[in-house]
């Protein structure tokens, strides 16, 4: 049997295979469809049903089952979370696991299809090293990401030290519903 | 003292919205690739990330496949798993032909590993999230077992599903005939 307690670990290597049999077309695919529309289908009903409410609900019982280390803040125009230790990457990084080349973009691969089916759109970045953040807004929004602190004062993830010290690059998506779009110049709405 | 898994979280149980993901890749590489994709997922699964796994059990032969399963499911949410060893005549109150009547093995003289598994977690959580389970879900169990153990020098039988099954391990060798696939239930 394959579990729950390691599932980070296998989940990060079905990717690897994936690419195998079918490129990165068919892991963004895997992430849309499986995670996305199928495993997580009862994030997308609460997020289309309740909006802002739904995106707290449903990352207050899954990030909270999870252990992670992280700040939501919301507001009537927007949903924002600061992810300060991430318990999936925290789990491979611990472990020594890297068998695809960016395991943090399965996020957006899922969230960003689910974003968009509901009216939102997303921005988002994250440092390859467990931190990350996310702005969820209505569709209609043409407001570009927040400046620094501006919606979640000193939780937001930008403000600390080990943000953007390390060798890795930050991987940038503006008005993102999957993980192609990365690192592309900002879309006009 | 190692634990007996190779990988280690820092909260002692996983998270059971996970059984979600891995019930919906089953069915994406069933429906996107096929059925034969599906097995040679399970394989690999088997033989490339449960490598250390393998490496243990070859090196600490079947006490150590005891202490990974026990461990395994301990760390599994709502996982009600008896795991026995079990030597010819028996040193856990229970004989192998007990534990595992017509089980495809030959029961006489075998050491064996024997998981009852009296509740799976991961159906339990299928069920209480109201999943559609994908009705091939429990032969990952052998694909993946089996596929670890050959690595070992070991394989595996099974035999239920759907809930509850019972799974043993042995020496290669000590089993009487093939995994007999009807002997796993559909899951539902």
């Amino acid at each position: 049997m394959i579990g729950c307690y390691d599932f980070c670990g296998h989940y990060e290597w079905t990717f690897a295979w994936l690419q195998r049999q079918g490129g990165n077309d068919l892991v963004q695919k895997y992430w849309a469809q499986a995670v996305g529309g199928d495993s997580q289908r009862h994030a997308a009903e609460l997020i289309k049903k309740k909006a802002f409410v739904g995106m707290a609900e449903y990352w207050t019982h899954s990030l909270a089952e999870e252990a992670a280390g992280y700040v939501a803040t919301a507001a009537d125009d927007i949903f924002r979370i600061d992810m300060h230790e991430c318990p999936s990457k925290g789990f491979l990084l611990r472990n020594g696991l890297e068998h695809y080349h960016d395991y943090c973009d399965h996020c957006i691969g899922w969230i960003g299809p689910v974003m968009k089916d509901a009216g939102f759109h997303v921005h988002h970045e994250h440092n390859h090293c467990g931190k990350c953040w996310w702005e969820f807004r209505r569709i209609n929004d043409p407001s570009c990401a927040s400046t620094e602190g501006k919606v979640a004062g000193q939780n937001d993830v930008r403000l600390h030290a080990d943000w953007a010290t390390h060798n890795q690059p930050l991987d940038v998506f503006r008005n993102a519903v999957d993980a192609s779009k990365k690192n592309q110049p900002t879309e006009l709405l | 003292m190692t634990n007996p898994l190779p990988y280690q979280d820092t909260k002692p149980v996983g998270a059971a919205d996970f059984y979600f993901a891995i019930n919906a890749t089953f069915r994406f590489i069933r429906e996107t690739l096929g059925v034969a994709a599906l097995h040679a997922y399970w394989g690999d699964l088997g033989r490339e990330y449960m490598g250390l796994v393998s490496q243990r059990w070859k090196q600490g032969g079947l006490p150590a496949v005891a202490e990974y399963w026990r461990a395994f499911f301990a760390a599994e949410p709502g996982a009600d798993v008896e795991v026995t060893i079990t030597h010819g005549s028996s040193e856990s109150g229970i004989s192998a032909a007990e534990a595992m009547p017509s089980h495809q093995v030959n029961r006489e003289n075998a050491s064996l590993v024997v998981l009852n598994v009296k509740t799976c977690p991961a159906i339990r959580h299928l069920r209480e999230g109201k999943r559609i389970i994908d009705p091939g879900f429990c032969q990952h169990c052998y694909y993946v077992s089996e596929a670890a153990a050959q690595a070992a020098g070991l394989t595996v039988r099974i035999k239920g599903g759907n809930g509850s099954c019972r799974q043993i391990f042995c020496f290669s060798g000590a089993e009487e005939s093939p995994q007999n696939m009807e002997d796993i239930e559909k899951a539902s």
